[in-house]
């Protein structure tokens, strides 16, 4: 059974119904070194950019079974810029004919009171991790290279523990509904990544257990 | 006898001119295909023409330590007549390069010695070499033959070492490992590996102790094991209506999530809803 057509999902407040395509893989450490040289070769030229991450899950639970997730990012590498509200639909990952998985997605620019009001809204958080890693750019294609780290002790983002040896690389682009040509595009830059790392889509649902 | 070996000489010199003249013209050729066709001009091409060159200058020195050559060093040739004024004679034998046999070129083209300044520095050399003591001299010559073969084995092995390190990065080294992309996914899409690091959570007050399940409402986790193993058996369900501010849902979901599950879904969020308060 397929989910109704990504297209016709209704997006209130958004005045563009715009859709993430992701592919996803990882690489091993040791690895690392060589994927971003070659990422560095392929990609826009641009200095080379790293990031510090916190990201924070935060439910909010209905009267029905699915809760509603929202995901509140801060840079700690930045930490006056503001954080990062993200909606996530459900991913559709059916259609043969496309070549990345594909969601709704909502970005907001938010103020650094975002935990306080998410609180009062009643949201709580369901977990948090942080991310450290690379972003390239190649046009409107953007590529994450990152480190998740579970966080020990609740909040304090200072001490985490890797979670693999592995970093998470995430291809992903931006683009309104129903421009599937851009997973073409997409397809082509994760098959010079190859074997290096093998980009994919990944049903997260079968992630689950 | 003296005829013979006069005969000789001239053969000699016959066969060196027209030696030379090759090289002159392999030289020529080269040096117009440089000046005219560079553009054209490919690498390999290139090397055939210094081997040519370097071909023909071998045949020369052949040709000059060969027994039967006379040893021109024997030879002498004495300027006859200097002259100032230019000799057109002598200008078309030598293709216009040298137009006059004055006393200003003479000595440069009849030289048999070395420039004064190179003989000078030769001398020094040698004296030099006297200087040092022919044990000091084989010790020297031990140590650079030394440093030689270093060099030589460095620049070898290293072309092994790295013929084997890609070869084994090509063939055994894996650079991904799919359990890990799972993993990774599973984390980021709902916090799989996560969830244990989970803060104890906002217990709702009036409702303390009611068990882990309740602290804070399912989880993520929790609540997604209903909706991802309810897939499939959702397919033939009654179709629910769709919920409106849930895009995505699939249809049948609802009535089909085990019962255990709903209920503590449904009392963890009764009891966690904002509104309520």
């Amino acid at each position: 059974m397929e989910a109704p057509p990504v297209t016709s999902m209704p997006v209130t407040g958004g005045a563009v119904n715009m859709m993430e395509y992701l592919l996803q893989g990882s690489v091993l450490d040791q690895a690392l070194e060589s994927l971003l040289h070659r990422l560095r070769g392929l990609s826009d030229n641009m200095d080379p950019e790293t990031f510090t991450d916190h990201e924070l899950v935060y439910l909010l639970k209905g009267q029905q079974g699915n809760p509603f997730i929202l995901r509140a990012r801060r840079s700690l590498s930045h930490p006056t810029s503001p954080w990062h509200l993200r909606y996530l639909g459900q991913p559709e990952v059916g259609d043969k004919s496309r070549h990345a998985l594909v969601r709704n997605c909502v970005d907001v620019a938010a103020s650094h009171s975002l935990p306080e009001f998410l609180n009062e809204m009643g949201f709580r958080m369901d977990h948090e991790f942080t991310a450290n890693g690379h972003i390239f750019r190649k046009g409107v294609m953007k590529i994450v290279v990152s480190k998740l780290s579970r966080i020990l002790v609740p909040g304090n983002t200072e001490n985490t523990e890797r979670l693999s040896l592995s970093y998470l690389v995430e291809l992903s682009v931006l683009a309104p509904a129903g421009q599937d040509t851009v997973s073409e595009d997409m397809r082509s830059f994760a098959e010079q990544l190859k074997p290096l790392v093998h980009l994919e889509k990944i049903d997260p649902s079968k992630q689950r257990h | 006898m003296q005829q013979r070996e006069e005969k000789q000489l001239e053969a000699a010199v016959e066969s060196l001119i027209s030696r030379v003249a090759h090289v002159k013209n392999a030289l020529h050729s080269f040096i117009y295909k440089l000046e005219n066709e560079y553009e054209r001009l490919t690498w390999p091409s290139v090397l055939d023409n210094f081997a040519l060159l370097s071909g023909q200058l071998n045949t020369i020195n052949k040709l000059l330590k060969n027994e039967k050559t006379p040893s021109f060093r024997n030879q002498v040739i004495i300027p006859l007549l200097l002259s100032p004024d230019r000799d057109e004679d002598l200008a078309k034998l030598t293709e216009l390069r040298v137009p006059v046999f004055s006393h200003e070129i003479v000595p440069d083209y009849l030289r048999t010695k070395p420039d004064p300044e190179v003989e000078e520095q030769e001398k020094q050399l040698s004296v030099e070499a006297a200087r040092i003591g022919p044990e000091v001299a084989q010790k020297q010559i031990q140590t650079l033959n030394k440093l030689c073969s270093n060099l030589l084995e460095k620049l070898n092995n290293p072309r092994d070492d790295r013929d084997s390190e890609t070869a084994a990065i090509r063939q055994s080294k894996p650079s991904f490992n799919p359990a890990d992309t799972n993993a990774l996914v599973g984390a980021v899409a709902f916090g799989k590996g996560l969830s244990k690091c989970r803060p104890p959570g906002p217990v709702a007050p009036g409702h303390p102790g009611q068990g882990p399940m309740m602290s804070g409402g399912p989880t993520l986790q929790q609540v997604t094991i209903g909706g991802g193993s309810v897939q499939q058996a959702g397919m033939g369900g009654p179709v629910a209506p769709q919920q409106q501010g849930q895009p995505g849902r699939r249809p049948g979901e609802l009535g089909k999530i085990p019962s255990s599950i709903k209920t503590n879904i449904k009392s963890a969020s009764g009891s966690m809803h904002p509104y309520n308060r």
